[in-house]
């Protein structure tokens, strides 16, 4: 008997943990998004799809996803392109390549708050670094954090400076599993470098670019620690992203209701992409023969 | 490792302090006075970590950062190990089930589960303590998914020798699995340690009282609320932020390479 149950004695308190934190939590969050609550009213009356329908009316949420949307499709071409153009030169196994991957892997492991902080300072206004070298070469000082394109722009780089040793990385081990073999070929049609890159480097390490897209996109929708610290979502809106409102409706203004439908449309929205990655993947990632 | 162009070595590694460059002036920042950084002169002083630590509680965040990623780390390795070893070795009813539901965790967003985790913790009595800090972040899909992974390529001749000596099956998990699967292991731990010491939202979230902050939402508080007459002392704020970034970044030397390396197993998966 006691042999029998010896599997489910290990798998369980790792189940429990995921059922009461992670599987329950979704439909909590679904059925709380049909109710009107404040947190401390002893009733959550049920209210059907008001608070959906308050959403996809509220100016706010259309403003999130819009500012979400342009940042995820700025800063995730950005990061693959720059990436994969870095892993390519750092292929090679030499000491300097290795460094080089260890200092632009090292903000990737660094906390997000503190890369926020530090950068809030390189593009404050009156004491930071961006400032004093334009000043330095005769340009007059920008409100970087105040210009609310200018501060989207900003939030983009510092996100892409984060990620891209990650990226690097995980481009580094794709381009290192293509077979030598194929380049000597390539070498021996007389290929130029850059047509090489084109024709044989892209299209073999693409099961590493869908990889990568897919979790980027992910974690794009998912943004909210530097938002949080470098512009709480300002100037006027200008940086609100979609978690940082579900912060707020949630836990400021403490609208149960409404931040629940808020969290569960972004769940089936990214539930929905990370399918997609797995049917894609699933599909596309055999390319050895 | 092949001798390097003394050029191309140079300019490369400009690029990187170049890159860098704003972390890197940031700590030396943070040994400078208020005064001397705001007049353009230098002036070495410790006074910024004497303040951050004295006046503003920060060996108190890091003790609470240590706590809170070191358990979660301990805890949550213990657990996804021990699943692992049952996803590995036995063929159960449910097992695969079990294994999908583990897997799946890894596509859902953990911002779902803000609310609904907040509120069940409320109902324990659970939030302003370690406990709640710590508990929403024990189980890790991923972590369970790798070494199970790596637990199915140790042969099972290991396990049946040990058997036949009269182990029970924690033992063999214990004795045999883990000293082999040790560098797995130590990998999970690194990634799981930096992700909680980097935790920022949950710790927002489920903390309100000022003793058990991590460092995180002290470095975030000190630098969004203490300006009070209007001017940040980014001096002090820098120091914090040193606290803050060092310890991974004085692991992250050390283990770099290990760090890397499950970062790309994990990537393959």
């Amino acid at each position: 008997m006691l042999r029998r149950l010896t599997p489910y004695l290990f798998a369980l308190p790792l189940l429990s943990f995921i059922a009461v934190f992670t599987y329950i939590p979704i439909l909590q969050s679904l059925n709380l998004s049909f109710r009107e609550w404040d947190f401390l009213s002893p009733t959550k009356p049920f209210v059907g799809l008001d608070n959906y329908r308050l959403l996809l009316d509220s100016r706010e949420f259309w403003n999130a996803l819009t500012v979400t949307s342009i940042f995820a499709v700025i800063s995730v071409p950005l990061r693959l392109l720059l990436a994969l153009f870095i892993a390519s030169r750092l292929l090679r196994e030499t000491l300097v390549s290795r460094l080089m991957r260890g200092a632009l892997f090292l903000p990737s492991v660094t906390s997000t708050v503190a890369i926020a902080v530090v950068f809030s300072w390189v593009f404050s206004t009156d004491y930071g670094m961006m400032n004093a070298l334009l000043t330095g070469l005769g340009f007059s000082k920008v409100a970087w954090l105040q210009e609310p394109q200018l501060a989207l722009g900003v939030l983009i780089f510092v996100n892409t400076w984060k990620q891209l040793g990650y990226d690097i990385i995980i481009y580094i081990a794709g381009l290192q599993a293509i077979p030598g073999e194929l380049y000597d070929a390539a070498a021996v049609d007389g290929g130029k470098r850059g047509h090489v890159f084109r024709r044989v480097t892209v299209p073999l390490v693409m099961p590493t670019t869908y990889f990568l897209l897919m979790i980027s996109v992910i974690e794009a929708f998912q943004v909210f620690t530097i938002v949080d610290v470098m512009t709480g979502g300002g100037p006027a809106g200008a940086t609100d992203m979609l978690v940082n409102m579900l912060y707020r409706v949630g836990f400021t203004l403490f609208d149960i209701g409404l931040g629940s439908a808020l969290a569960v449309l972004l769940f089936i929205f990214l539930i929905a992409l990370a399918i997609f990655k797995a049917r894609v993947l699933g599909r596309k990632v055999h390319y050895e023969a | 490792m092949k001798p390097e162009n003394p050029l191309l070595a140079l300019l490369a590694l400009t690029a990187g302090v170049l890159f860098l460059s704003p972390v890197l002036y940031s700590i030396w920042m943070s040994f400078q006075t208020a005064d001397a950084y705001y007049t353009g002169k230098l002036d070495f002083t410790l006074s910024n970590y004497e303040m951050a630590i004295g006046q503003y509680n920060f060996a108190r965040y890091l003790l609470n950062s240590v706590i809170v990623s070191g358990l979660v780390t301990i805890v949550g390795l213990a657990v996804a190990t021990m699943a692992a070893f049952a996803f590995a070795r036995y063929r159960f009813p449910g097992g695969n089930l079990m294994f999908g539901a583990v897997v799946a965790t890894l596509m859902i967003p953990s911002h779902i589960t803000l609310i609904p985790n907040y509120l069940t913790l409320a109902n324990a009595g659970l939030l302003d303590t370690y406990a709640g800090l710590i508990l929403p972040a024990i189980s890790n899909g991923f972590a369970a998914f790798f070494l199970r992974q790596y637990i199915r390529g140790i042969p099972r001749a290991l396990d049946e020798a040990a058997y036949m000596d009269g182990a029970t099956p924690l033992q063999v998990l214990w004795r045999v699995i883990v000293p082999i699967a040790k560098p797995a292991i130590l990998s999970m731990g690194l990634y799981i340690f930096i992700t909680e010491w980097n935790n920022y939202i949950w710790p927002l979230v489920a903390v309100g009282r000022e003793d058990l902050y991590t460092l995180q939402i002290g470095l975030a508080r000190l630098y969004r609320i203490d300006p009070g007459e209007g001017v940040i002392n980014w001096p002090l704020v820098m120091a914090a932020s040193t606290i803050t970034i060092l310890p991974v970044l004085l692991g992250f030397i050390f283990v770099e390479r290990h760090l890397v390396r499950g970062i790309m197993m994990g990537a393959v998966k």
